[in-house]
């Protein structure tokens, strides 16, 4: 599958990341983007600057934190991959939240009553029914009248 | 004198009309039409509104001796226009930068998170089952992983079928639209049915554009399992998420609408809905006529 280079971007920010949460237990002190570029850097073949400017643009997103350690940064993934899920469900809900609630399409996720449900399954229950008996071959555009 | 008509149009179609067109729920069988129903309601009140303070000026030129006696009056048609058109712009403005910030944003953590074949899907790890688009320049399809476990694959292909609609069919804009409309008008004229209508519509077009792809019965399954899913901690019940679901699986088909079949149904919801944005213009330009004539 061709990527667009915004997706391969976003692989080779994901293959970064992945390395750091990989390296974080035995690492706690950080990557430098060299120890990056050992690894993620000569798999993909890219240039030390590549990962230079992917790790600043990381740390820009809050997507990776940085310390100063003499004249290199160290890199270390700000959230583990738990986290950034959990942030990531929690960001796509916050957006129904607010005002932007009526802008997003987010669908098919809400709390109902049982009763609700039930007379939900009912409807189904009766959709199929109704499949079942009518245009059984047909084309699946048929339309029929209501009874 | 067209100050007081567009005034009242302004009024009347901002706060009775869209309670009353609410009423009517066999509209939403025509569901392509009622939705341009509704755009036309919000167009031609926010017309009506913006045309009132032009339409005092052929007024005032006119009628230049008696204007201190409608000073008020066209005082108010000044206030309501250059009101309408300020709300306007800033809730446009807020809501654009919002989204756009918002949906950047969300773009970057699951591009991060999730990797998929199809460059336009992503998949999270979570077994909460959602699935949602992310529109704008470079789109995306967004499903939980508790969403592939829950639906067999062809009720998935109605998920995926419904987000791709909304996507094409650019649906995200027409709710901009009204968000800023909403936005735009004061607190207490705020019509949360024609929201809630238009939130609907745009849910049972993008239905059926999954009834077409993959079939009534497999939608009308993807609809009901995703609806009895758990919602996650923190996040707000908005209550009936079920009772919306069966709403849904009664529109998945078009039927006759008052008798009439819904190609007429719906050629007339046009004519109509032409009409109400005529109305403003219309009398924005006979104001104008009559004020050229003499
Ligand atoms: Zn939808």
């Amino acid at each position: 599958m061709p990527a667009s280079p915004r997706n391969r971007l976003g692989d080779l920010e994901r293959a970064v990341l992945e390395h750091l949460w990989a390296e974080g237990p035995s690492r706690p002190e950080g990557l430098t983007v060299r120890d990056v570029h050992d690894v993620v850097g000569v798999q993909r073949d890219l240039a030390y600057t590549t990962l230079m400017t992917v790790l600043d643009r990381m740390a820009k997103k809050g997507l990776v934190t940085r310390e100063r350690d003499g004249r290199a940064w160290r890199y270390t993934a700000a959230s583990t991959r738990d986290e950034l899920t959990s942030e990531t469900m929690h960001h796509a809900l916050g957006e129904l939240a607010g005002t932007e609630r009526r802008s997003v399409l987010l669908h098919f996720l809400d709390e109902s009553t049982p009763e609700e449900l039930d007379e939900l399954k009912a409807a189904l229950a009766e959709l199929e029914a109704r499949a079942a008996s009518g245009s059984a071959g047909g084309g699946s555009g048929g339309r029929r009248k209501a009874p | 004198m067209y100050i007081l008509p567009l005034a009242l149009l302004a009024v009347a179609l901002s706060w009775p009309v869209p309670r009353l067109m609410a009423g009517f729920t066999s509209f939403r069988r025509a569901a392509r039409a009622a939705l341009v129903v509704w755009q036309s309601i919000a167009m031609a009140a926010l017309l009506a509104a913006l045309f009132t303070a032009p339409v005092a000026v052929p007024f005032i030129v006119r009628q230049q001796s008696r204007i201190t006696e409608y000073l008020g009056l066209v005082a108010l048609a000044g206030a309501i226009s250059g009101l309408v058109l300020a709300r306007l712009l800033v809730a446009a403005h807020r809501v654009g930068h919002n989204l756009r910030i918002h949906r950047k944003r969300h773009r970057e953590l699951v591009d991060v998170l999730a990797a998929h074949g199809d460059p336009q899907l992503r998949v999270i790890e979570h077994p909460t089952p959602t699935a949602y688009c992310l529109p704008g320049l470079s789109r995306r399809v967004v499903l939980s992983q508790g969403t592939i476990d829950r639906l067999p694959a062809d009720e998935l292909e109605a998920v995926l079928a419904h987000e791709r609609a909304h996507l094409a069919a650019r649906h995200d804009l027409i709710l901009e639209f009204f968000s800023v409309v909403y936005e735009a008008v004061p607190p207490f004229a705020r019509s949360d049915a024609a929201l809630r209508e238009v939130h609907l519509l745009i849910e049972v077009l993008a239905d059926r554009a999954a009834v077409r792809e993959v079939g009534i019965v497999p939608t009308a399954r993807a609809i009901v399992g995703m609806a009895g899913g758990p919602s996650p901690a923190g996040s707000i019940a908005m209550g009936g998420a079920a009772s919306v679901a069966r709403v849904r699986i009664g529109l998945l088909e078009p039927t006759r609408i008052w008798g009439l079949p819904v190609s007429a149904a719906s050629a007339l919801m046009y004519v109509f809905a032409a009409v109400l944005v005529a109305m403003p213009i219309m009398l924005l330009s006979m104001a104008f006529a009559g004020f050229l004539v003499t």
